[in-house]
C-alpha cells in the first residue's frame, strides 16, 4: 500500500509554519524517507493519533538538546535535562502543528480530529501508528543556540 | 495591564505568558477553566482576558457568556484562543460577544494586534 502525496505538504506547511510562529525559526526540510521500525526517531517524541474522514498517527520527535531549545523558546526557561515540564512543551507543540495540520487538511476537504497528544521519552520506543502503510519520516533541521545543527523529526502514517 | 490567562494545559498557559512578556506584558493571573476564572474574576481586577476554548468544567464558551452576562465583568476585553481546526465554531463566540479571537500559532505581534482590537472594541 502506498500514501497519497497530498498527505504530505499539510504536515510540512504546519510544521514550518509553528516554528516560524512560535519558535521564530525557519524549518529546513531534510530528506524525507520511510521508516522501516515502527518506533521513535529521537529521545522525546509527542504522538497524536488522527480520525476522521482518515486516519493514522503524527509524531512530534526530537533529541535531548532540541526538546531543551524547544522549551526554552516556548516557556522563556531554561533547563538542562529532560524533566516534565520539557516533556509538556514537546506535547503542547505536538498539538499546535497537529491542529495547524488539521486546517491544511480541511482546506483540502479532509476534516479531522485529534485526542490529546501522548509523550514518549526514550529512543526507539516502539510504537503502534493504527496503519497497515509504510511511516514516513520528515526531518526538518533547525539550529540551536550557536549554530548547531538540530533535527525535529515529524513521522506519520496516515490512510 | 492585568491579564487573566484560561487554559487547562499549564504548558500553554506558561507559552501565552511568554509570548505576553515580549510584549511587556508582566502582570499576569491565570486560571485553568472558566469556572476557576469566574472564581479569580471576584478577587482581582483584570484589564484583558485570554481564554481556551475546550476547557473541562467550564469551556471557554461558556466562560465567555457568563463574563458577557455580568455586569460587572462585562466590559472586560476578551479574546478567544482556537486551533485552525476549530475556526468555523468562532460565529458561535462572536455571536456570544468575544471583543476578539486568535488562531494558534502566533506571534507576540499577531497577540499585540488582537488585544489592541479587544480592547478598542470592548470600549466601543
Amino acid at each position: 500500500m502506498t500514501m497519497d502525496v497530498k498527505y504530505i505538504n499539510p504536515f510540512i506547511a504546519a510544521a514550518k509554519n509553528v516554528f516560524k510562529t512560535m519558535l521564530g525559526m525557519d524549518l529546513m526540510l531534510g530528506k524525507p524517507y520511510l521508516k522501516d521500525v515502527r518506533a521513535t526517531s529521537g529521545d522525546v517524541t509527542g504522538i497524536m493519533g488522527l480520525v476522521g474522514d482518515q486516519k493514522g498517527t503524527l509524531c512530534i520527535s526530537f533529541r535531548d538538546k532540541g526538546a531543551l531549545f524547544v522549551f526554552k523558546t516556548l516557556i522563556g526557561d531554561e533547563c538542562d535535562s529532560v524533566t516534565p515540564d520539557v516533556v509538556d512543551a514537546v506535547g503542547e507543540l505536538t498539538n499546535i502543528i497537529s491542529g495547524s495540520a488539521r486546517g491544511e487538511f480541511e482546506k483540502a476537504g479532509i476534516n479531522l480530529k485529534a485526542a490529546i497528544p501522548m509523550v514518549v521519552v526514550g529512543k526507539n520506543v516502539e510504537m503502534n501508528f493504527i496503519t497497515r502503510i509504510p511511516i514516513i519520516s520528515l526531518p526538518f533541521n533547525f539550529s540551536v543556540n550557536n549554530g548547531e545543527n538540530e533535527v525535529m523529526f515529524l513521522d506519520f502514517s496516515f490512510e | 495591564m492585568k491579564v487573566l490567562v484560561v487554559d487547562d494545559f499549564a504548558t500553554m498557559r506558561k507559552i501565552i505568558k511568554n509570548v505576553l512578556k515580549q510584549i511587556n506584558v508582566d502582570s499576569i493571573l491565570e486560571a485553568e477553566n472558566g469556572k476557576h476564572a469566574l472564581t479569580v474574576l471576584k478577587g482581582d481586577a483584570v484589564d484583558l482576558i485570554i481564554s481556551d476554548w475546550i476547557m473541562p468544567e467550564m469551556t471557554g464558551i461558556e466562560f465567555l457568556k457568563a463574563c458577557k452576562a455580568d455586569d460587572a465583568i462585562k466590559k472586560i476585553p476578551f479574546i478567544m484562543v482556537t486551533a485552525e481546526a476549530q475556526k468555523d465554531n468562532i460565529m458561535e463566540a462572536i455571536k456570544s460577544g468575544v471583543d476578539n479571537y486568535i488562531v494558534k500559532p502566533f506571534t507576540p505581534e499577531k497577540l499585540k494586534d488582537a488585544i489592541d482590537k479587544a480592547k478598542a472594541r470592548a470600549a466601543q
